[in-house]
């Protein structure tokens, strides 16, 4: 039996990309078995979802807790060891990065590989939306899941032109994604920063949500306050000269803020990835 | 043709209703169950389900008054929900198997404490005197829907049937299913016709709800409900056996499905998705030379007394599994097993476990400590306390 571990964030399609790679095992001649796992289900907060593929059908329903491969959709949580951790010795981490695989800061006895998914995704489907522009890579590295299941069960759930589209940019992500390599850490770090995939909670640190950050223009702004009632977070707090500045852990990057602020002087910006 | 397609629980449950040729779904969406009330609204709208009425309604108690009536005038109706809505529907849910409708309810599991699964909310409902059958996987799913028809509007029965199955881990779970052909289950599951009384057969007597009695004895509606319950496991029988028969899936006896029972020293019980991780641990028990067998409770009302008083005559050791305790009453089917060995001459040890509680999650791992622990209890010919938590 395979067990795949999916990293990504509500509305990468992490949650399809599980399903399409049960129905292409399938396709395959192989039974399978795709879990979502939710926790607070809105755009942009990471989630998990495990796949079971198997010669026989599936019958354990437990989550995957020592995976065989890991595939991260999100560009900022590749940059984080918990899609390393908990794998089996050997196991194999699929990120979704620009960098070269011995750039991320993985450690653990594993194997890493990388693609530009959200490159890929931008040029064939006009969205980051990574999830089918990763699958391609995956096949390449799996040698159970072909890429002509993949590409049929592509056009299940997206049929027509937007599954030839799709199918373009998971041939492209097979044919881009670099070589694996061995991690050189064995040992993870002792304090792994763990990203909060579960809940609100006025506690929680969300700042690892944002894809987006609001950015304020003082200089428009007239202090009117309307982004402050509105934000669902309570992520805004007040400067000396009366101006609003966003509390890093409460924001989760909605941009609630910036589409109610009458004089447009917020900007929602994208973060960037840092090394 | 048979077909497969690898899709998520509750679209098995909304491809049933297909097959079954339902004529009337009433029902309020509700996580986990809400994408059946999707697909359903996609079957209606693409009419691809040629008289189908589909109510899209303001609450749970009125989609379970809708779905009531509309069985009464002899459509064939389904309902479907979870945890909370399913609460709310208690007080007409006593009206629909006293007024002996046989419709189908999915109840997606979501505990009554949580969003996440346990079995506490189907469990809460025994007194409406419904069939209440639990299921591990989106093919059973599909299977125990249709079966559920031809069960609930049998003569014998004429009562309602919930289908219990855990939400997220199934209901939203993608995994291959066998659809059996149009064909094939019209044949299996003829159109519903009512008989004109739903209680006992009088010609005379006008359609009407399930209070109208001529006898004046007000225990007569109990008697004829209880005895339709009871005889439910005959009809199970019966049911899953004619559908194995024409698909090649067997569930057991239908009441339950045992697994490696044969030469065990010992089984454990479980109900639902669970069982599916507890059939994992049971091979690895036997790899281990621990000869511990699986019965899975695939009927919980009627309960499987036949089933388990012939289990316990082979085995030295019971270890039960109940993902639901009423609190200062105990974990359900631990109860009722052990009610009914009252009854037969062999007594074997009978452990309570609960867990799974409120979405906890319970792991092959859990299922291989369980059975290890039973072979402890029948060694020492004594179990632990009730409940033991998992
Ligand atoms: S983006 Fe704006 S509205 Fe949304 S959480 Fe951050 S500060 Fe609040
Ligand atoms: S809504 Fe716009 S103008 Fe008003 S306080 Fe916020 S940033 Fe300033």
């Amino acid at each position: 039996m395979i067990e795949i571990r999916l990293h990504g964030r509500g509305g990468q399609g992490a949650v399809t990309a599980s399903r399409i790679i049960a129905a292409a095992a399938f396709e395959d001649g192989l039974y399978s078995q795709a879990i979502p796992m939710y926790g607070t289900e809105r755009r942009g907060a990471p989630l998990t979802a495990y796949v079971r593929i198997d010669n026989v059908r599936v019958r354990e329903r437990e989550l995957v807790h020592t995976p065989d491969y890991s595939i991260c959709f999100d560009e900022f949580i590749s940059m984080n060891q918990t899609i390393a951790n908990s794998m089996k010795p050997g196991g194999i981490v699929l990120a979704n990065s620009k960098f070269k695989p011995e750039e991320l800061p993985l450690a653990g006895d594993i194997k890493i590989a990388c693609v530009d998914a959200t490159g890929i995704a931008i040029k064939h489907l006009g969205r980051p939306i990574t999830n089918t522009a990763i699958l391609g890579a995956f096949c390449k590295l799996c040698p159970e899941v072909s890429l002509k299941g993949v590409e049929k069960a592509i056009y299940k759930y997206f049929p027509g032109r937007v599954g030839d589209m799709n199918v373009a940019a998971a041939r492209a992500s097979y044919e881009q994604v670099t070589d694996l390599i061995t991690a050189k850490n064995k040992e993870p770090p002792k304090q792994v920063e763990e990203i909060v995939s579960g809940g609100y909670g006025a506690l929680k640190d969300v700042s690892g949500w944002r894809v987006f950050e609001p950015v304020i223009d003082e200089e428009k702004c007239i202090g009117c306050k309307t982004c402050w009632i509105y934000c669902p977070e309570a992520a805004l707090e007040w400067t000396a000269n009366n101006k609003p500045a966003m509390i890093s852990r409460a924001c989760k990057g909605c941009g609630v803020c910036a589409n109610e602020c009458p004089v447009k002087a917020i900007e929602m910006v994208r973060v960037q990835v840092k090394k | 043709m048979v077909d497969y397609e690898v899709m998520v629980g509750n679209k098995a449950c909304a491809v049933a209703c297909k097959l079954a040729r339902v004529n009337v779904a009433a029902a309020f969406p509700i996580t986990p169950q809400t994408s059946i009330t999707e697909y359903l609204s996609e079957l209606y709208a693409s009419g691809e389900m040629p008289g189908f009425e589909f109510v899209n309604c303001e609450g749970e108690l009125p989609a379970q008054v809708i779905v009531n009536n509309a069985a009464l005038v002899g459509a064939r109706a389904f309902t479907c929900t979870a945890g909370p809505g399913l609460q709310y529907m208690h007080h007409p849910m006593a009206s629909t198997a006293g007024g002996r409708c046989p419709l189908v309810m999915a109840v997606v599991h979501r505990g009554i404490k949580s969003m996440q699964p346990d079995h506490s909310d189907l469990m809460s409902q025994q007194w409406t005197g419904w069939i209440h059958l639990y299921v591990e996987n989106a093919q059973e799913i599909l299977d125990t829907i249709i079966m559920g028809y031809k069960i609930g509007e049998d003569a014998r029965v004429r009562l309602p049937v919930a289908v219990g199955y855990d939400g997220y881990v199934l209901s939203y779970t993608a995994e291959p299913v066998e659809i059996p052909p149009q064909e094939m289950v019209d044949k299996f599951l003829p159109p519903y016709k009512p008989p004109r009384s739903l209680i006992y057969d009088d010609p005379e007597a006008s359609i009407g709800r399930g209070g109208g009695f001529r006898s004046g004895d007000p225990n007569y509606a109990w008697m004829m409900h209880n005895e339709g319950a009871l005889n439910a496991e005959e009809v199970i029988k019966e049911v899953f056996a004619e559908w194995a028969k024409l698909t090649g899936r067997k569930y057991g006896t239908g009441m339950v499905e045992e697994y490696k029972t044969e030469g065990a020293d010992v089984v454990i019980t479980a109900m639902g998705t669970v069982a599916g991780s507890a059939a994992a641990a049971i091979d690895k028990l036997w790899k281990d030379g621990k000869k511990v067998g699986l019965v899975k409770i695939r009927s919980f009302l009627p309960f499987p007394r036949a089933d388990f008083q012939r289990i316990a005559k082979n085995v030295q050791a019971i270890g039960v599994f109940d993902r639901s305790l009423q609190p200062g009453m105990g974990g359900p089917s631990y109860r009722e097993i052990k009610n009914t060995l009252y009854d037969s001459n062999v007594h074997p040890v009978v452990a309570g476990f609960v867990g799974g509680l409120s979405g906890k999650e319970v792991t092959v791992k859990n299922f291989v400590d369980l059975g290890e622990k039973t072979l402890e209890y029948a060694k020492a010919k004594k179990a632990d306390a009730h409940p033991i938590w998992v």
